[in-house]
């Protein structure tokens, strides 16, 4: 940075104590949580902290907090404020959790605190975590049939739980009367309070040794800190403009096709703009985003690219956004929008971390799987279980997509929040009458590429000793394939499969709810793969061969996605080798081929699919026809989408 | 009478030997030889002309483990999982270290996966076999690690920690099959919960166990041909030592033995100066160490990795390691603020007034600029300085941007690397609930003496002491530890008086074995101490605390739940007395008692004799450079008094004492600091 563009208040020592001080509050809150949490989902990560001025603007957001939070904290804070205007005094804790006052999801209870001295509201901290349950005609409140939120859950707009230092029992009781796990609920309500207050107090220590001015300068200096880095890295790229696009499967209220979320990102000068007006209206299932959610994903999807800057409004002041309402990144209330995180949110990031691909070709990366959740419950019918009510609520790693140089990453927590830790079985299983038969890597699910996605996981269950087991599942990519750039191939399908390799084995999807299984069924589902990067022709053969002996990719698709002849030596030893020759002219006849088979008629290749002669990964790896998979009927529009987007993100970079 | 503590870190192994008789302590710092730890080790001992007919303890620290397992030079290993759970190790939590960096990746697994096999089996949460083990598969299992050359294989079964009969009866297939491998069960290794963590911990030991044992072996051999007579002792990460028998069974312990043996040295120096509470400050080039002591006790972790995504569950004494070293440079980020580390320059190019071409400013440089380290001293006197390359670096890099004195920006540097320390030590204090008013500073490595005094006032730290060698804390603690085990299992029950005799029973159990354990290191039977304590949460919480128990518990849990319930308080400031308490997993740690060395006093004698001079250093409090009396720590008598601003010089480290403070050296030779207000 060149002399004498710095304006700061502060003397350079005070500014970096503080602003560093201000992390390790943030973090400490973090830490209190961590440890006293209740709900298995913020256990397992699915929570954030932060510290609010006195506007609600955010000073310093938690160096490991969850990307879905991000930049929709200060929206909270801001609603609270406005909410209250003066009536907020020392003492008070006011709960919140309303997508449609920048919030994400009513699971997602933000607590937070107004800091007060001598009368003045000088700041707030704030802690936001994923409630395991908040009410609504579904355990774990993802009501994946809900039109509006009225049928999803407890919506709790800004409300007062402590009112100058007392306890509103009554509010807490209210809310814990209609969740599923009052006890836990309050517990967790407990936890989050005990860390705004240990915000509070370290901020009076802060207060105490530099003074209330000093302090409360170094707030806004800390956002101008972040702001300055943002517009000095913005203003070394290039103007111009980039767009792409990203699908949703379906709106199950209208015919099959893909919903399209459009992003278009314009780099002027030292600021990036973000306008979505191309996207689809909100759809009839709740994946739909709200205004905050989706502000989250374009914050999120840049921040990816630049990950040592530190997230506060400062960066809020560079990147803009226009979320047209009555999009499916924008519903208005009531429109449901508790499954954005499977909807609308990775298909914004991903969409643009394709952008900033071009822009930042060094950090390229494909798209990577898509988040998944399945939910299990019914009545725990083991001795010992009394009958009790269970619920299994699982959610899976996948892979990420390829990058430049490097393949994507195996098994990894989704972009939503790459610190969402998955959970062990062996817990599970003595929480429910569920035996898991595997947790796996899926051989194959990387997207062929130069530089291939990572791999995806399966994890499938048992159902034992269960009373009146129902299974819901929020998941997307089923039609939309996580998909390849620059030359690079899809992954494979997601969707649970119910009875996997039995005579009743169906197809069940990606999207359902409350759907009757018994006990003794079984069940399965794959998560995505992340898509290829560059032209898998271009793929050193040698890294195939090494993919091979570790079943990362089978000798098959070695064959029908790479081109490489790969021969067994020794399946004992793991030895194999490669056919140089036969690789070569296999090689010379894919590419030969491969831009026809994207015009071939999707009723002859489905054709060809029924009679075995190509197989499901053929299917759209090689043809972009996507099916029924219950029924191998050919959806003509989906297929017609999915056919563009490959002649848009595959055929150019093919040679 | 004669022991022998050596830590063999990455690039020296550091040695002490202290005659019991004569009080006389050698100290000698040799190159360590990474490819046979055991010949830099003896060579260590050799340089210090040490009588081995007359040694009567030797015990080690070591990073061997934790460098095997970074350069991933590891024998070829294999590891046996239930059909289905082969990649239970690769796919471990999925969560990354870096949230936000798309391009930092989890390091990939110890274990390829064309080396994880599996075998049909499967026994469910309750230990009920759900489905036998194929036994014609476990043999073909073992046929082709055999045909592989695999030298060492782990075996983890899902829910082998409630029943371990799949294990045993899988070892036994390996053994016979395949009699020259290594093998080890996870349900022995640690019968907790949670497959990944089990599977990671079993598989790095089983990837370490041939690399300890080839030099601890060695060693031993060769001690034993030099004299030697009695156990080669090695340090383990929860602040024990093992015999090389029993750490052949727990080889990933050998892991992190170094910087805890370091924790080890502080909490002992602290006793010995009578504090029980007491904060570890180590500080060398490039990081600083931070550790707590609480009532004698080192606070340990089960939370920690070599490598991120493979935890190693055994306790660990509770580090905090930052990026702050003599070496760390400061720079001004593109927003502008001034960052002092974590980039370091190391000792190659090194701070810029070494003149090796280092042109970053460090905190040794702004440290010579105020004239707290003198040029002369470096090495003892063995390397050149060139003051004016400080100056001319950091004029040019900092102080000219922030249109800053050269001074200015000097204690500008000090005083952000003192804030970040500080920070450290509040991650490790305050945020787990321990007031630093109640504790001691103890100083080591080269530059934590200088910075110590000003990382206690910021923390409310009232004392800080500086050891006689701050350079050998590791190798320090190495002889003052214990032999120690500890054995953990889950057991989940809710804490109500009816599970008594069933916990009684488990701990018997456990408690016996920890005996047997004790018995075969040797240890008599009244030098053994075997205590206990439960994990303990409130029902339907995540994380637990551990509580001490009683020995017999008695008959009612009340007392353990009271003290869950005020334990919680302290460490999250609050406490629930109306919700349920949940018993989550008993830990029984034995210890034999080993003779702790008395270290002999020194003679007493005034600061005046040790006053070398006196020089101009700056110092803020006084608002400019001052007279500075300048002591040789070699020459400070027991009971020397020394008012700030003084500095004290030895031959690897700089003690600073600012103005306001008062420095008294006691019997042992500690110089405590009291921090003025």
């Amino acid at each position: 940075m060149e002399k004498g563009s710095l304006d700061m208040e502060l003397d350079p020592v005070t500014f970096e104590v503080l602003r560093n001080a201000y992390v390790n509050l943030v973090d400490r809150m973090s830490e209190q949580i961590i440890r006293t949490c209740y709900s298995f989902v913020i256990y397992n990560r699915d929570f954030s902290c932060c510290l609010n001025d006195a506007s609600g603007n955010t000073v310093m957001q938690g160096t490991q907090d969850i990307a879905v939070h991000v930049g929709t904290l200060h929206y909270t804070a801001k609603a609270v404020l406005d909410f209250f205007e003066d009536e907020l005094y020392p003492g008070d804790v006011i709960i919140i959790n309303d997508p449609y006052l920048g919030g994400t999801h009513f699971n997602d209870v933000r607590i937070m605190r107004p800091v007060f001295s001598d009368e003045r509201l000088i700041a707030i901290t704030q802690t936001n975590g994923h409630w395991a349950d908040i009410g609504g005609p579904v355990p774990g409140s993802f009501n994946i049939k809900a039109q509006d939120f009225y049928s999803e859950g407890l919506r709790i707009p800004p409300t007062k739980i402590w009112e100058k230092g007392k306890h509103r029992k009554d509010v807490a009781n209210m809310i814990a009367s209609n969740v599923r796990m009052p006890e836990d609920t309050l517990g967790d309500m407990r936890a989050q309070t005990e860390a705004t207050r240990i915000g509070e107090e370290r901020l009076f220590e802060l207060i105490d040794k530099y003074g209330l001015d000093t302090v409360v300068t170094a707030f806004q200096e800390s956002q101008n800190y972040v702001e300055r880095i943002m517009r000095r890295r913005i203003s070394e790229l290039p103007d111009g403009t980039w767009e792409t696009e990203d699908y949703i499967d379906q709106d199950p209220n209208a015919e099959e096709g893909l919903v399209r979320i459009a992003v278009k990102m314009t780099i002027d000068g030292d600021e990036v703009h973000y306008d979505l007006s191309g996207s689809d209206p909100y759809t009839g299932s709740f994946l739909n985003g709200s205004f905050g959610s989706s502000f989250s994903a374009v914050i999120a999807g840049t921040k990816t690219f630049f990950p040592d800057v530190p997230l506060n409004s400062g960066m809020y002041r560079v990147i803009h956004a226009t979320l047209p309402p009555g999009t499916v990144v924008n519903a208005p209330a009531p429109v449901a929008c508790t499954g954005f995180c499977s909807g609308a949110y990775e298909k914004i990031m991903n969409a643009i971390f394709e952008l900033w691909s071009q822009v930042l070709p060094e950090r390229a990366m494909a798209c990577s799987f898509n988040l998944e959740y399945l939910l299990v419950g019914g009545k725990d019918q083991r001795s010992g279980y009394g009958g009790k009510e269970f619920m299994w609520y699982d959610w899976m790693a996948g892979g990420w997509g390829g990058r430049v140089g490097k393949d994507g990453a195996n098994a990894t927590a989704p972009v939503f929040g790459a610190g969402l830790a998955v959970q062990p079985l062996e817990g599970q299983e003595r929480g429910a009458p569920v035996l898991t038969t595997e947790h796996r890597l899926v051989t194959d699910s990387g997207g062929p590429g130069k530089f291939r996605g990572g791999c995806g996981v399966a994890k499938g269950a048992l159902l034992t000793e269960a009373g009146k087991p129902v299974m819901s599942y929020c998941a997307d990519r089923e039609r939309s394939i996580t998909w390849g750039i620059l030359g690079g191939l899809p992954s494979i399908p997601q969707g649970v499969v119910l009875n996997p390799g039995a005579p009743q084995e169906q197809h069940l999807g990606v999207v359902f709810s409350n759907v009757p299984i018994r006990a003794g069924d079984s069940f399965t589902r794959p998560s995505a793969g992340g898509g290829g990067y560059g032209d898998p022709l271009e793929r050193d053969p040698e890294r195939v061969l090494e993919d091979v002996k570790d079943e990362y990719v089978s000798l098959e698709r070695a064959l029908r996605d790479y081109g490489v002849v790969v021969r067994e030596v020794d399946r004992e030893l793991a030895e194999y080798e490669i056919d140089r020759e036969a690789t070569e002219g296999e090689r010379q006849a894919i590419r030969e081929n491969r831009a026809m088979w994207l015009e071939e008629d999707p009723e002859a290749v489905a054709k060809k699919f029924a009679e075995g002669k190509i197989d499901e990964l053929d299917l759209f790896r090689r043809y972009g026809v996507i099916l029924d998979r219950n029924t191998n009927r050919v959806f003509q529009r989906t297929t017609r989408q999915f056919r563009a987007m490959l002649k848009r993100r595959a055929v150019p970079f093919w040679t | 009478m004669i022991r022998a503590g050596v830590d063999v870190g990455g690039t020296f192994t550091d040695t002490i030997i202290f005659h019991e008789k004569t009080g006389k302590i050698d100290i000698t710092k040799t190159p360590s030889t990474p490819d046979n730890p055991a010949e830099g080790i003896l060579r260590g001992l050799e340089k210090a002309d040490l009588d081995f007919s007359n040694l009567t303890l030797f015990s080690h620290g070591s990073t061997v483990g934790t460098n095997a397992l970074i350069t991933r030079d590891l024998p070829h290993t294999g590891l046996i999982t239930t059909t289905g759970f082969r990649d239970v190790l690769e796919i471990g939590r999925a969560t990354k270290e870096d949230v936000w960096d798309a391009y930092k990746d989890v390091a990939p697994p110890y274990v390829r996966r064309r080396d994880r096999l599996e075998v049909e089996e499967r026994i469910d949460y309750d230990g009920t076999v759900v489905t036998p083990l194929n036994e014609d598969q476990a043999r073909n299992v073992v046929r082709i690690f055999k045909r592989r050359g695999v030298k060492t294989i782990a075996i983890s079964l899902i829910n082998a920690y409630m029943n371990g009969a799949h294990e045993k009866r899988m070892r036994d297939i390996v053994e016979k099959g395949h009699p020259d491998a290594f093998v080890c069960c996870s349900h022995e290794i640690l019968p907790e919960m949670f497959e990944h963590e089990r599977t990671s911990t079993t598989v790095i030991n089983a990837a370490l166990a041939p690399v300890v044992m080839e030099y601890l072996t060695d060693l031993a051999k060769r001690l034993k041909a030099k004299g030697y007579g009695g156990d080669v002792l090695a340090m383990h990460s929860g602040g024990g030592v093992m015999t090389v028998e029993a750490m052949s069974f727990y080889a990933s312990r050998i892991a992190n033995s170094g910087p805890t043996a370091g924790a080890i040295a502080g909490a002992f120096i602290a006793q010995q100066c009578g504090f029980e509470n007491a904060i570890g400050l180590d500080m060398g080039g490039t990081s600083t160490d931070v550790s707590l002591t609480f009532k004698g006790k080192v606070q340990t972790t089960d939370e920690w990795w070599v490598e991120y995504g493979y935890p190693i569950m055994f306790p660990s004494a509770d580090i905090k390691t930052i990026g702050a070293g003599g070496g760390s440079v400061a720079w001004i980020d593109e927003g502008g603020a001034l960052r002092v580390g974590p980039k370091s320059m190391g000792a190659d190019p090194g701070p810029a007034c070494y003149g090796k071409g280092g042109d970053q400013p460090t905190i040794t440089d702004a440290n010579l600029i105020l004239n707290w380290l003198a040029p002369e001293m470096f090495l003892g006197g063995d390397m050149k300085i060139v003051p004016g390359l400080s100056k001319e670096v950091l004029q040019k890099r900092v102080a000219d941007h922030f249109n800053m004195d050269l001074i200015d920006a000097a204690v500008a540097v000090e005083e952000i690397a003192v804030a970040n320390i500080s920070n450290a030590v509040g991650l490790v204090s305050t945020a787990k609930g321990f007031d630093p008013r109640d504790f001691v500073l103890v100083a080591f490595g080269g530059a934590g003496p200088l910075h110590a005094a000003n990382v206690a006032k910021t923390m409310n730290i009232p004392q800080v002491i500086v050891p006689p060698w701050p350079g050998i804390n590791s190798a320090l603690g190495c002889l003052l530890v214990n032999i120690e085990h500890d054995l953990s299992q889950t057991f989940i029950t809710p804490a109500e008086d009816d599970v008594v005799p069933d916990l009684e029973r488990k701990f018997q159990e456990m408690e016996e074995e920890m005996e047997g354990r004790l018995e075969k290191e040797r240890i008599a039977k009244d030098a053994m101490r075997v205590d206990r304590s439960l994990s303990m949460r409130y029902t339907g919480q995540w994380r637990h605390l551990s509580i001490p128990a009683a020995r017999p518990l008695g008959k009612t849990l009340k007392g353990v739940v009271e003290k869950f319930h005020q334990e919680h308080r302290r460490v999250h400031a609050y406490s629930d007395l109306e919700r349920d308490v949940q018993i989550y997993g008993l830990r029984v740690t034995g210890k034999g008692l080993v003779q702790k060395p008395v270290f002999p006093k020194i003679q007493k004698g005034d600061a005046e004799k040790a006053l070398r001079g006196k020089r101009a250093a700056y110092f803020k409090e006084e608002g400019g450079f001052v007279p500075t009396a300048v002591y040789l720590r070699s020459m400070l008598g027991a009971g020397a008094r020394m008012e700030g601003p003084a500095i004290v010089e030895q031959m690897d480290s700089t003690i600073a004492i600012p103005p306001g403070d008062v420095a008294q050296v006691d019997g042992m030779g500690n110089i405590i600091i009291t921090v003025g207000r």
